[in-house]
């Protein structure tokens, strides 16, 4: 037996007595702080600040004494047509394209998920539309894809016989979505992936052995398991699609029919409307509107897919 | 679980394979086809982008000189785009030093409250940043940070922080508990836990978190045109002013997108496997 | 010298009623090394982590030595614990994995590395040293859990399942070498198994838990022969003892044979009138022409022994009795046979406690009975 091995005081640190509850739960939130400071001082202080606001006449041009005038910017707001279909398109812009990308996505997905040649070619093409400058996808589809004389698609168009649409002037909403759908899907697309990826192979085999077809085992196992990724991938995409700003301030600046909410409040505020007490009041709405659609965008695929899964 | 993997398709036919294989070409083509056509537009000359669409041309790098030189008084592409590869580095490293943190406040050693916290993190970006533009505005300028990068850096940071915190989480939720014990009665400390067992393991996580905090942050449009129109600018403003409003632009515009757009759509070629995997784990909560 | 402690630890995870360890109490000698068992839930592994610290506790004391290490963090109890799976740092070599702890604690190079290669030549793990955890096979990571933890040279060792991932024969192999290494460095030990056998094998002393609450700590022989209670009777020992209910103490029949009980249980039962459980071992059952009617179920041959599966008709039911007999034995499935009890039989009063363990036989009705 080896002598080197008997047991040895072998302690640097004194040891401490007693016990530190208190201290225990404190030393936990310690590495939490910093990042929850940051957040609160940055995210908290505008919004107090921009309710504050809200509850204000505030205008900058004309120059005006900011006086508070309580709910009466809400007032205003619920009298506001253009509001009224500012909340309209905002809709338009985050459900048409959440659930579009998310079909479309999944689709690719499902295409992806197998091993075929050069799969790695189709899956670098296919995510390369996120990863692009929101701004640049906006220049591009408006220049270059949907121009009324010179876009690519009015020339599939004319070569199939059909008159050119100018896509742009009279179809603003539609094309916003068009480039929304298009910069999203890859989104989609990879959360879907993971979410195949990380179905256990056994339970598909075994409905194999059971006898289940494609379709069946699709609509009855994968659909299920794919729930959870499906939530994640309409909550974040809602959170963002709320917001959407670059496509709108570059394809049509504004106008009827691709004026969403943000957009509607910039264009009254720093945009040229000057008017920052209103404008306070309506982002205030949109902040709350934002949380009702995602949650009830949550609510509605969960019970589609309670349905399907059930079938 | 790699990119890899797919799900194996036991007893497919050989004909369907090839048939779904190639859908799946033809789809991708299609989907691609304008960011192809625009890199094609880029090296042609404005006649040639602007002329019904033809394949055949001379190819030019006129386009690419013509963005790229200094333009005197207006955001020279250089200058944009040594702004935009300062704010987007500095202020992903700043998230991820608060994020990490907090990741292991909620997954490892996880607070009470940890549900809570959580959603207080999401719920910060329900609130427009088209909204907060005017407090923040005010703020800037008492500060006398406009127009500087510095209010870009911290104002990326905002915004990329409840992601990241969110998804770091789900990854060292995934750490084996055994193995942040083994090092707890080895004798490590939070710096030691960290960087023997949460980082290594955690790695591909932080990998896929801090490419979607570039991408957000290198792509954003908003704050920066508001803030920082005279100096500080950032690449996607740059772009912007790609576009002429009399003659044709659009040959300039797509040697600008290219540009512009070049690293981040690199970055995300070269580590969309680890994205995969990154957004598999963050969605498992 | 240091012993090990337990005064009355209780914890109770919050959320939950019933404690999870509730009011344990043991002393735990130097150089001793006590095996924790009992089934899942019954609060061995959550002792074992308050003893290391990963588990608070919320009434009582844990000593380790003279000290009272309640509330003390782990790093500071000069412990070292082998994890159930192993808890290698994967990006690790082996010895560095060996002397992390080491390092944590500030000791110079030349020592680590030093005791590092000591640890490995007595765990034959020394080629290697170099490779990663990935590399390695399922014994050959145990081995390094078990290194990691013997190079620290601590107060105590805790042990949590760790031979639980390995398969059969490995496992009954390296228990024999755990044993032995125990026995050579004199370590206090703390071992934590739901194998009854793993723990009857290894352990000075068993201490068996049921519900978080301490039923027996004893030597394995008196745990297997003076069981105190129902519970750890029906626990220890595979195959289990034979248990059977009997309605009337004062004259206990298996089906329609008696029982007879030596003179001394007759005084220990006394004037309980009501209902015992009898309890005798496989190896206390002979099958061939005894009194009590049985019919065989299997037979199972496991060459060196052989065990019996009888059924027999006790108080309206089929109830189901194991036999070990040594070969060689004729009798298949379905035919019937007698039993006859030798050797010790426990009696366990209704709250599951034994009252005694007298001799005994069975007798067929109507037989004259000794008082």
């Amino acid at each position: 037996m080896s002598t080197t091995l008997r047991p040895r005081v072998n302690r640097v640190n004194p040891p401490k007595m007693g016990r530190r509850p208190l201290s225990d739960s404190w030393r936990r939130r310690l590495p939490l702080l910093p990042a929850l400071l940051f957040a609160i001082l940055l995210t908290q202080v505008p919004f107090v600040l921009s309710v504050y606001y809200s509850l204000t006449d505030w205008t900058v041009v004309p120059p005006g004494p900011r006086e508070f005038v309580g709910l009466d910017n809400y007032r205003e707001l619920f009298r506001d047509d253009f509001f009224g279909d500012a909340i309209v398109t905002s809709i338009q812009f985050t459900v048409f394209p959440v659930l579009a990308a998310l079909v479309l996505g999944t689709a690719f997905a499902l295409l992806l998920d197998r091993k075929f040649f050069g799969r790695g070619v189709v899956r670098t093409m296919l995510i390369t539309p996120f990863l692009l400058v929101p701004v640049v996808i906006g220049l591009i589809w408006k220049n270059q894809m949907f121009h009324g004389l010179y876009g690519v698609i009015n020339w599939v168009i004319e070569k199939l016989g059909g008159t050119p649409v100018e896509f742009v002037s009279e179809h603003p909403t539609l094309s916003i979505i068009i480039t929304l759908v298009w910069q999203w899907t890859p989104f989609m697309m990879l959360i879907m992936l993971a979410g195949l990826q990380s179905q256990p192979s056994d339970v598909l085999e075994a409905a194999k052995v059971d006898g289940a077809g494609p379709f069946a085992i699709f609509r009855q196992l994968t659909l299920g398991h794919l729930r959870p990724y499906m939530e994640l991938g309409v909550l974040l995409g809602a959170i963002y699609l709320i917001q959407v700003y670059d496509q709108i301030a570059v394809i049509t600046g504004g106008g009827p029919g691709s004026t969403n909410v943000p957009y509607y409040v910039f264009q009254r505020s720093i945009g040229g409307g000057w008017q920052f007490g209103l404008a306070s009041a309506y982002s205030i709405v949109v902040v709350i509107a934002s949380i009702i659609i995602a949650t009830f965008a949550l609510r509605v695929l969960s019970r589609l897919l309670k349905g399907e899964a059930a079938a | 679980m790699s990119a890899d993997d797919a799900t194996p398709a036991v007893g497919e036919r050989r004909w369907v394979n090839v048939a779904l294989g190639g859908l799946a070409w033809i789809t991708a083509l299609i989907f691609f086809f304008p960011v192809l056509w625009m890199v094609l537009n880029s090296f042609k000359s404005e006649e040639d982008a602007n002329a019904s669409p033809k394949l055949t041309f001379d190819p030019t790098l006129d386009r690419y000189r013509e963005v790229t030189e200094t333009a005197g008084g207006l955001l020279s592409f250089g200058e944009a785009f040594m702004n935009s590869v300062v704010i987007v580095l500095v202020s992903t490293l700043i998230v991820l030093a608060l994020a990490i943190p907090a990741a292991y406040a909620l997954a490892i050693k996880p607070v009470g409250k940890w549900r809570d916290v959580l959603f207080f993190f999401i719920s910060t970006k329900f609130l427009p940043v088209v909204a907060s533009i005017l407090p923040i505005w005010i703020l800037a300028r008492e500060l006398d940070l406009l127009n500087t990068r510095l209010v870009l850096i911290i104002l990326y940071t905002a915004i990329n922080l409840p992601l990241a915190v969110w998804m770091l989480r789900s990854f060292f939720v995934e750490i084996p508990r055994e193995l942040i014990e083994a090092a707890e009665v080895d004798g490590a400390r939070l710096r030691g836990q960290l960087t023997t067992v949460i980082l290594p393991l955690a790695a591909p996580g932080i990998a896929a978190t801090a490419l979607l905090c570039v991408i957000f942050a290198w792509n954003e449009f908003f704050y920066a045109v508001q803030l920082n129109p005279v100096e500080g600018s950032t690449v996607p403003v740059w772009v912007t002013t790609n576009v002429s409003t009399r003659g044709e632009f659009l040959a300039k515009l797509s040697a600008a997108s290219v540009l512009a757009c070049i690293p981040v759509v690199l970055a995300g070629w070269i580590a969309q496997k680890r994205m995969i995997r990154g957004l598999a784990m963050g969605a498992i909560k | 010298m240091t012993a090990v402690r337990y005064v009355e630890a209780t914890r109770t995870y919050p959320g939950t009623e019933t404690p999870a360890v509730d009011s344990l109490s043991l002393d735990i000698a130097d150089g001793e090394l006590l095996v924790l068992v009992g089934p899942s839930g019954s609060g061995k592994s959550t002792a074992l982590r308050m003893l290391a610290g990963l588990e608070p506790l919320d009434a009582g004391a844990v000593h380790i030595g003279d000290r009272d290490v309640t509330g003390v963090r782990p790093r500071d109890r000069d412990i070292a614990m082998v994890f159930q799976n192993y808890a290698l740092y994967p990006q690790l070599s082996v010895a560095e994995n060996m002397g992390f702890a080491l390092k944590q604690h500030g000791v110079p190079k030349e020592e680590r590395t030093a005791r590092v290669r000591e640890t490995a030549r007595i765990l034959d793990l020394e080629p290697f040293l170099d490779r990663k955890p990935r590399q390695l096979s399922g014994g050959q990571r145990q081995r390094v859990a078990m290194g990691r933890a013997i190079v620290r040279q601590p107060a105590v060792y805790l042990m949590d399942e760790p031979l639980s991932n390995l398969d059969a024969k490995l496992r009954v192999q390296t228990r024999t070498e755990v044993v032995e290494l125990q026995a050579r460095l004199g370590v206090t030990t703390v071992y934590v198994t739901h194998d009854q056998v793993e723990a009857m094998t290894m352990g000075h002393r068993v201490a068996v838990l049921r519900d978080g609450v301490l039923q027996q700590c004893d030597a394995p022989s008196t745990l297997y022969h003076e069981p105190v209670n129902l519970f750890v009777a029906g626990f220890i020992g595979s195959p289990a003892m034979n248990l059977l209910e009997v309605d009337d103490a004062r004259r206990p029949k298996i089906g329609e044979s008696e029982l007879a009980l030596d003179g001394a249980a007759g005084a220990a039962l006394g004037d309980s009138a009501g209902r015992i459980t009898v309890g005798f071992r496989p190896e206390a059952l002979r099958v061939g022409d005894g009194p009590l009617p049985a019919r065989i179920r299997t037979v199972e041959d496991l060459g060196s022994e052989m065990f019996v599966h009888v059924a027999v008709e006790h108080q309206g039911e089929s109830v189901p009795l194991i036999a070990k007999v040594s070969p060689p034995f004729e009798g298949s499935p379905g035919d019937r046979v007698g039993l006859q009890i030798t050797g010790t039989t426990h009696l366990f009063g209704e709250d599951g406690s034994r009252i005694a363990s007298p001799a005994a036989s069975l007798r067929s009705p109507g037989a004259v009975s000794r008082s």
